[in-house]
């Protein structure tokens, strides 16, 4: 594409569609930078009482952690993930009168929705350690630094699956209705409120081909049990991810000149 | 000359979208990379080259396909068919204010804006004063963009894009909003970067500014180009059509009584005129008009000979009674009328030539007869004819 058409990834542009994302987001609509920590906690606290007082859940592999860190550790990441994804699939649409009128890369759009997203839940998620630390789990925040790629890696499949989804929802508005319950059933087959290995054998092959099992996984590992356990998978997962998000991109710019039409 | 715009044989085919099935067709289209199945051609292979430092206007009616040429330029949406090459910074001002989010302040729509169009944040802090100057809004640069007047949101709007400093700047009938102090900055502030060399895409219904502003007009109808070239024979041409076509229905009436009439007119002779193409006459020439009439009892009859607009406004008219002209007689019962105007001052456009027959008398009218002419001529004035004047100190 040539220069004069301005389509073209801005890095500037970028960091701004993501504060306007934010202020729209979180600060705009709560009463200020508190909301954001406390909203993660109050969520943290109705599910303890729903799953440790209520159900009385108990993980085997975890019995002297207790299920709430168990479950805490898993379900932020999974959360920013989900939530990601849903806000940005209707972005494009949503920006409709910015696409019609200004020519600039409109893959920022989506990329710009899921990286606030992520930002915001990341400082929830840190905020969730934080106390789960001072309540008296032992976090070993030294494998933070191993975390950080993780999320990294959350984010940009993330952005994969968003390029897709949202290319497709400017022509397909059904997409809207259909994704929310795909995400939720997403949510309940990746072992985050219960352990993997409470899957049945037969089961157990088809839930080693889900990224999102292996990154809840190695979440828990390395931020309750202080086990690294990266092998051939993660090169694999880090493989499977660029390939994908290759192909997401290339397939959000064969439809992104055209967006106009549909809008 | 270093050429900024090439656009190659662009065709655009907007596809039909309004129902869910239609949309999905779409989509399968442009995953295999095929053109779609139905649609509206709202773009007919146009091909257009712009130089450095040219400045272009684009005319034609609502519909014609102005704006969707702009958006194909400026890159907002993809030709269906055909090459967009654009060699140059563009500010392209589609609509003044797009993109401004109503809920920001106008600080952080400039923000926005600014990085939108590739500012630097250091940039941007050096010229801030400037847009704010420009923009001229006071301390409602503060306010969310929601309580601006539209008026305001343009003059952002605008500010924004004169700090950007482009190689090309493409606007889309911006220039009709803002109060008229606002719309005058705005032209001397093109003119300006006209005369640094900038190149100008402008689309306009005004075609005061279009020839104030444009060396090259190009003219745009139903998604092809019907004219292309300088200015003043372009905007004429589509100034003409346009009178011609809203004075369609007027003629009719007009259209000569024909056989019934007594003192009907034989001829209507303009001289340079042919048959197939309306005769043209540059500003100053002399037009030199012959008209005959039968006369059924030999009598002599009264003549007029009349210009009017292509709308059908009349500009001038002489009856040959009123000057004591009497008709030279070419045969039994045919008078004729020789009149001659001298260095004539119609301004360019499209006119008609209209003679009429009268009885000897000079009180009926019978018979009407017209010709089109052209005058053609490099001039801003405005109006119908050129008025003698000098501008005293």
């Amino acid at each position: 594409m040539a220069k004069g058409n301005q389509r073209k990834f801005d890095r500037l542009f970028f960091q701004n569609l993501v504060v306007r994302q934010i202020r729209q987001d979180y600060l705009e609509n709560l009463t200020g930078f508190a909301w954001l920590i406390l909203q993660p906690l109050i969520l943290l606290a109705v599910y303890a009482f729903v799953f440790s007082t209520i159900f009385k859940a108990r993980i085997p592999e975890a019995a002297d952690i207790g299920f709430v860190p168990y479950l805490a550790v898993a379900f932020w990441p999974w959360t920013a993930f989900s939530e990601a994804i849903l806000k940005a699939n209707s972005s494009i649409t949503a920006n409709g009168a910015l696409i019609g009128k200004v020519a600039f890369a409109t893959e920022q759009i989506p990329l710009a929705t899921v990286t606030a997203t992520f930002i915001m839940h990341l400082i929830g998620y840190i905020a969730v350690l934080i106390v789960l630390q001072l309540m008296g789990t032992s976090i070993h925040w030294l494998f933070l630094a191993l975390v950080i790629p993780i999320i990294l890696l959350m984010w940009l499949f993330a952005c994969a699956i968003a390029l897709f989804s949202s290319a497709i929802q400017v022509f397909v508005r059904d997409l809207a209705q259909i994704l929310p319950p795909l995400m939720t059933f997403w949510f309940f087959t990746t072992p985050i409120l219960y352990s993997a290995s409470y899957l049945p054998e037969s089961m157990q092959g088809v839930a080693r081909l889900n990224p999102m099992a292996w990154f809840v996984a190695r979440l828990r590992e390395l931020l309750l049990f202080g086990e690294v356990n990266f092998g051939l998978t993660a090169l694999l997962i880090v493989l499977f991810i660029a390939v994908f998000s290759w192909a997401s991109l290339r397939f959000f710019r064969r439809f992104s000149g055209h967006f106009e039409d549909f809008l | 000359m270093e050429t900024l715009v090439r656009i190659v044989d662009v065709s655009k085919i907007y596809p039909r979208v309004h129902k869910p099935r239609e949309r999905l067709q779409a989509f399968t289209s442009l995953l295999f990379g095929r053109e779609p199945a139905h649609g509206a051609e709202v773009l007919k292979n146009i091909n257009l080259e712009v130089v450095r430092g040219q400045s272009l206007g684009i005319i034609g009616e609502n519909g014609a396909g102005k704006s969707t040429l702009l958006k194909v330029l400026t890159g907002v949406i993809q030709p269906t068919r055909g090459r967009v090459m654009v060699h140059a910074n563009v500010a392209a001002m589609l609509e003044l204010g797009a993109g401004f989010q109503p809920d920001f302040s106008g600080m952080d729509n400039v923000r926005m804006k600014a990085s939108l169009m590739g500012l630097s944040s250091k940039e941007l802090t050096d010229r801030l004063d400037d847009i704010l100057e420009f923009a001229d809004i006071g301390e409602y640069i503060h306010e969310p963009v929601k309580h601006y007047s539209s008026g305001m949101v343009v003059r952002l709007g605008f500010a924004v894009i004169t700090a950007c400093r482009p190689d090309v700047l493409i606007t889309d009938e911006v220039l009709a909003v803002g109060d008229e102090s606002f719309q005058k900055k705005c032209i001397s502030w093109i003119q300006n970067f006209l005369r640094q060399g900038g190149t100008l895409l402008l689309v306009s219904h005004s075609m005061y500014v279009v020839q104030k502003l444009c060396q090259k007009a190009l003219w745009i109808h139903d998604g092809g180009v019907k004219k292309y070239g300088d200015v003043f024979p372009v905007t004429q041409a589509y100034l003409a059509w346009h009178e011609k076509r809203s004075a369609r229905e007027k003629e009719r009436s007009i259209q000569a009584t024909g056989e019934s009439a007594n003192y009907r007119i034989e001829k209507l002779i303009l001289k340079g005129a042919k048959d197939d193409a309306p005769p043209e006459f540059a500003m100053g020439d002399d037009l030199d008009i012959e008209l005959q009439i039968y006369s059924p009892d030999d009598r002599q009859p009264v003549g007029v000979v009349g210009i009017v607009r292509a709308d059908g406004t009349p500009v001038y008219g002489v009856i040959s009674d009123n000057e004591n002209i009497t008709p030279v007689k070419l045969s039994d019962h045919l008078y004729r009328f020789r009149l001659r105007f001298t260095n004539i001052a119609l301004l360019p456009g499209s006119y008609n030539l209209r003679g009429y027959s009268m009885d000897p008398e000079g009180v009926r009218l019978f018979d009407t007869c017209e010709t089109v002419f052209t005058i053609t001529g490099n001039t801003k004035e405005t109006g119908y004819i050129r008025l003698p004047h000098e501008w005293i100190d």
